[in-house]
């Protein structure tokens, strides 16, 4: 899509009449006609310094497909006290008369006490009657009462639990975020980025002849990357929760770990291991008695192999498209959802069982 | 059965995963022929890659040209580079390549049904295609009986083992009533009427799906969407190209059989259409069915008092000089076939009583747009106008479909001064703007649904003759009586075309 990115000047505190009265003056085109504003919603996200210029991008490029009213919150607590704000339009040509339709950023630079009241800066540029999603891409502290203030603004809040330097904590916090009834519901990046996978391995019982063999699972072998731990384990704790497994005992396993479940006719054994960094999750591969299942990323495209196997015999096989897995893209999914997500909340439950193994 | 079935089902995640259908064979009639390789195979190639298709799928095409599977599969592939935008991933084209199958025949002919159904057995064993297959009628009309009785003379109207069988019917279905009749009758011989699926790809356009999605899910619209507050409704679908290379189809056709029966029909239906109970094929084409038995039947001794047709003649289009219809290639320099339609309709049910709907189609218009403009009531007394101007213009809702999909809605608001002057201001809301996903092309969307068995896009056997049924005394009359109007290509139609409305004391919006 072709855009324009417009910035406004200014910069320091500005009242919120001021921002709305700059972002007005934006969407005014060169010719003095005036943009339309679109939105679908309203995004919060809360960043700090460091990751600010990435975040920002994504942000930009998630206004083409989902255009919305973009809070974007760089905090800092430590610093001296200072406000700064910043104000950008992303606006592009529709159709043939060539009108012109902006998507608005609002961007504010919180140093030393204002840092802790984000949600004071965030209430008031809400849109109204448009649901409001609120976006974590880093760290987040979900004890504190900053994340509850933002918390309380938000219809939905969307965590990365891979951004975390502990993963496993990270999983045990958002677990205990879902069963808390005050809290709007939450997604999480490294489960959105397993929808592909799972409708991939769906796909492979369309068959009703193996769609016994569900029932039968004997083994499976997971492969990820370093940092993919999150959703290796949401996959797993998704077969489970499905499936009916239930998690008895982990051992470690090589460089990875072994975990085995009691199932509704038998045991099953599934094997979690790293392998090359190139993409989170790798291969994932399910035997029953009668059949191998796998499902396996190429090295270097994005594209993906299905196998269905009877001993030697290739009983089917396809690849497709992964599709693509940038930030943008997962939090776009995130945001095309607004309930709770009762299968991630199931996985994410059964991947917490497996943890306190 | 029932358990395995609820087994199959225990790893789709249908909250939030699209759906996926069953296995199952797409049996394509005219494989060598410009829809297969322009328009149906790209369809599924976009869909298999994006992962909407189920891993045991296949399909097979059907024409009397010789080629093998190789020729077939390197031809779609050449297709494919052409037609879509996109890139073709290599590995990926390979393995969906590698479900494509290719049966040299002639349609008419018994054997190559005998063939056919071989094939088909070998790939449920091979592919585990399960028995579901969908028979996509893409040649021409005339051969559409030949193949159903084939078909059905073979047991394939019926899937294997359990399986399902569905017929894809493209346009156009008749030429009249009666061959439409005659048409619906062949095919109900063979196949029941839920087996079947006639493809109006408008329908499979997310912007003409949206009419429903406007009027149904918004509460403020469906309260004034009636003769209490209608003046009346000016449809249009409009196209700035010609015949092109088409001329010799349009010859036969003509813009009434070309669109109006068909595309401008469905729109009408969905703008004028009751509140279905439900979103599902019955109650939707049900509620279709209702509007067209509630069009009056146009008086055939009055047809030239509701109809008016045109041709193109030479013209300026867009800073481009255009021949006239009568240059086109193929074409009769003598050719009285109508390249523009207009017609006045009533529906005459307690919604519409006294409405008329306004209707125009052409080749050759200034531009390309499809909308639906809805011109309410002026307002019964101002209390503003100073002068004895006629006062406020009324308000107009248009919904646009193509090609910017959007509402617009002219409201009278106060110019500023110290006077009290009231002037129109156009609101445009674009929502077409608010998801700017790209739209899957409409073939995809309807070959999904067929795969997934969802008719409630595609036409039923009673919407298809109720359409033509109204159209019927006007294509009687104009055979009766061989001549056109002309307009100037780039021109919005000919001049009876405006009279047509000013004798009613009104006039066409130009979209
Ligand atoms: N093209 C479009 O954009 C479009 C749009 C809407 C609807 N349609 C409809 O779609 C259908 C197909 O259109 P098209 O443009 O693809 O037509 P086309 O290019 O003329 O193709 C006709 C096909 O039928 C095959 N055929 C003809 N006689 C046959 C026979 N006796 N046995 C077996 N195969 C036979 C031809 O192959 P061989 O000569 O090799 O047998 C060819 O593959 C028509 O009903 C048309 O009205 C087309």
């Amino acid at each position: 899509m072709i855009g324009e990115s417009r910035r406004a000047p200014g910069g320091g505190r500005m009242s919120v009449g001021q921002i709305e009265r700059e972002l007005g003056k934006l969407r005014t085109n060169d010719d003095g006609t005036l943009a339309l504003r679109s939105s679908v919603l309203n995004l919060i996200v809360v960043t700090d310094e460091e990751s600010a210029p990435e975040i920002t991008d994504s942000v930009s490029k998630l206004a083409g497909r989902h255009p919305a009213r973009a809070v974007l919150l760089i905090s800092d607590p430590e610093g001296e006290t200072n406000v700064d704000v910043g104000l950008s339009a992303f606006c592009h040509a529709r159709g043939g008369s060539g009108t012109q339709v902006c998507a608005e950023q609002v961007t504010i630079h919180a140093e030393g006490p204002p840092a802790m009241h984000l949600e004071s800066f965030a209430g008031p540029l809400l849109i109204p009657d448009l649901p409001v999603f609120l976006w974590y891409p880093g760290e987040f502290s979900p004890r504190s009462l900053e994340f509850a203030a933002m918390a309380d603004l938000a219809d939905r809040i969307i965590v990365d639990s891979a951004a975390s330097e502990s993963h496993e904590a990270c999983l045990r916090e958002i677990a205990t975020l879902v069963e808390d009834p005050e809290m709007p519901a939450i997604g999480d990046l490294q489960w959105v980025g397993l929808s592909p996978w799972r409708s991939l391995l769906a796909d492979t019982f369309g068959a009703p002849e193996r769609a016994g063999d569900l029932e039968k699972f004997e083994s499976a072998e997971v492969l990820y990357a370093p940092g993919g731990e999150n959703r290796a384990l949401l996959l797993v704790g998704w077969l489970a929760s499905t499936l009916g497994w239930k998690p008895e005992r982990a051992s470690r396993n090589g460089e990875g770990q072994k975990i085995e479940f009691s199932g509704t006719s038998g045991d099953i054994s599934v094997v979690l291991s790293p392998d090359s960094p190139d993409a989170r999750l790798r291969r994932i591969r399910l035997y029953s008695e009668e059949y191998s299942f796998q499902v396996s990323r190429h090295r270097e495209l994005s594209d993906v192999r299905t196998t269905v196997m009877r001993g030697d015999e290739l009983i089917a096989e396809r690849t497709v498209h992964l599709g693509a897995f940038d930030l943008g893209v997962l939090v776009g999914e995130e945001l095309r959802y607004r309930g709770r997500d009762e299968t991630y909340e199931g996985s994410l439950r059964a991947a917490v069982e497996i943890l306190d193994l | 059965m029932a358990d395995t079935q609820s087994l199959q089902n225990i790893l789709r995640d249908e909250q939030r995963l699209p759906r996926v259908p069953e296995p199952g064979v797409v049996v394509i009639f005219g494989a060598s022929g410009d829809l297969t390789a322009r328009k149906l195979v790209p369809a599924l190639y976009d869909l298999a890659a994006q992962r909407r298709l189920p891993l045991e799928f296949a399909v097979v095409g059907i024409s009397r040209t010789e080629m093998s599977n190789e020729e077939f599969r390197g031809k779609l592939r050449r297709a494919l580079e052409e037609h879509r935008s996109g890139e073709v991933s290599g590995d990926v084209w390979e393995s969906f390549a590698g479900g494509i199958f290719y049966l040299p025949g002639d349609s008419k002919k018994a054997e190559t049904y005998k063939g056919l159904k071989e094939l088909l057995k070998r790939l449920d064993s091979e592919r585990g295609t399960q028995g579901n297959r969908a028979f996509y009628l893409s040649s021409s009309p005339s051969l559409f009986p030949a193949i159903v009785e084939n078909l059905g003379e073979a047991g394939l109207s019926e899937g294997e083992d359990g399986g399902w069988s569905r017929l894809v019917v493209e346009k156009p279905f008749g030429r009249d009533l009666e061959s439409a009749q005659e048409l619906n009758a062949e095919l109900q011989r063979y196949f029941d009427e839920t087996q079947i699926y006639r493809i109006d790809h408008y329908l499979g356009k997310e912007t003409v799906q949206n009419i429903l999605a406007l009027r149904f899910a918004n509460g403020i619209f469906e309260p004034v969407w009636n003769q209490h507050y209608v003046d009346h409704v000016q449809i249009t679908v409009a196209e700035d190209i010609g015949v092109g290379t088409r001329g010799a189809f349009y010859e036969e056709a003509g813009a009434l059989r070309d669109i109006v029966q068909n595309h401008v029909m469905q729109v009408l239906c969905l703008t004028a259409m009751e509140p279905p109970v439900a979103f599902d094929a019955e109650s939707v084409r049900e509620e279709k069915v209702k509007v067209l038995r509630a069009v009056r039947p146009i008086p055939e001794g009055e047809v030239e008092d509701y109809a008016v047709r045109g041709q193109y003649e030479r013209g300026w289009v867009f800073g481009e000089e255009v021949p006239g219809y009568r240059e086109e290639e193929n074409v009769d320099p003598e050719s009285v076939t109508e390249t523009y339609v207009a017609l006045k309709v009533f529906i005459d049910n307690y919604r519409w009583a006294r409405v008329p709907f306004y209707i125009r189609a052409g080749k050759r218009l200034p531009k390309k747009a499809t909308e639906v403009a809805i011109q309410f009531h002026a307002s019964p007394h101002t209390p503003f106008a100073r002068d004895d101007t006629k006062g406020l213009a009324p308000n107009v809702l248009v919904v646009r479909v193509q090609p910017e999909e959007g509402l617009s809605l002219k409201i009278g608001a106060k110019v500023p001064g110290t006077g009290f002057e009231v002037s129109s201001v156009n609101m445009d809301l674009l929502y077409g703007t608010a998801f700017l996903e790209e739209a899957p092309d409409a073939y995809q969307r309807l070959l999904l649904d067929l795969m997934l068995g969802d008719p409630t896009l595609f036409i039923r056997a009673d919407e298809a003759e109720g359409s033509w049924k109204i159209l019927d005394p006007v294509m009687r009359h104009w055979s009766q009586k061989p001549e056109v109007s002309f307009y100037q290509a780039g021109t919005w139609g000919p001049e009876e075309a405006d009279d047509l409305l000013e004798r009613d004391g009104r006039e066409w919006r130009r979209p």
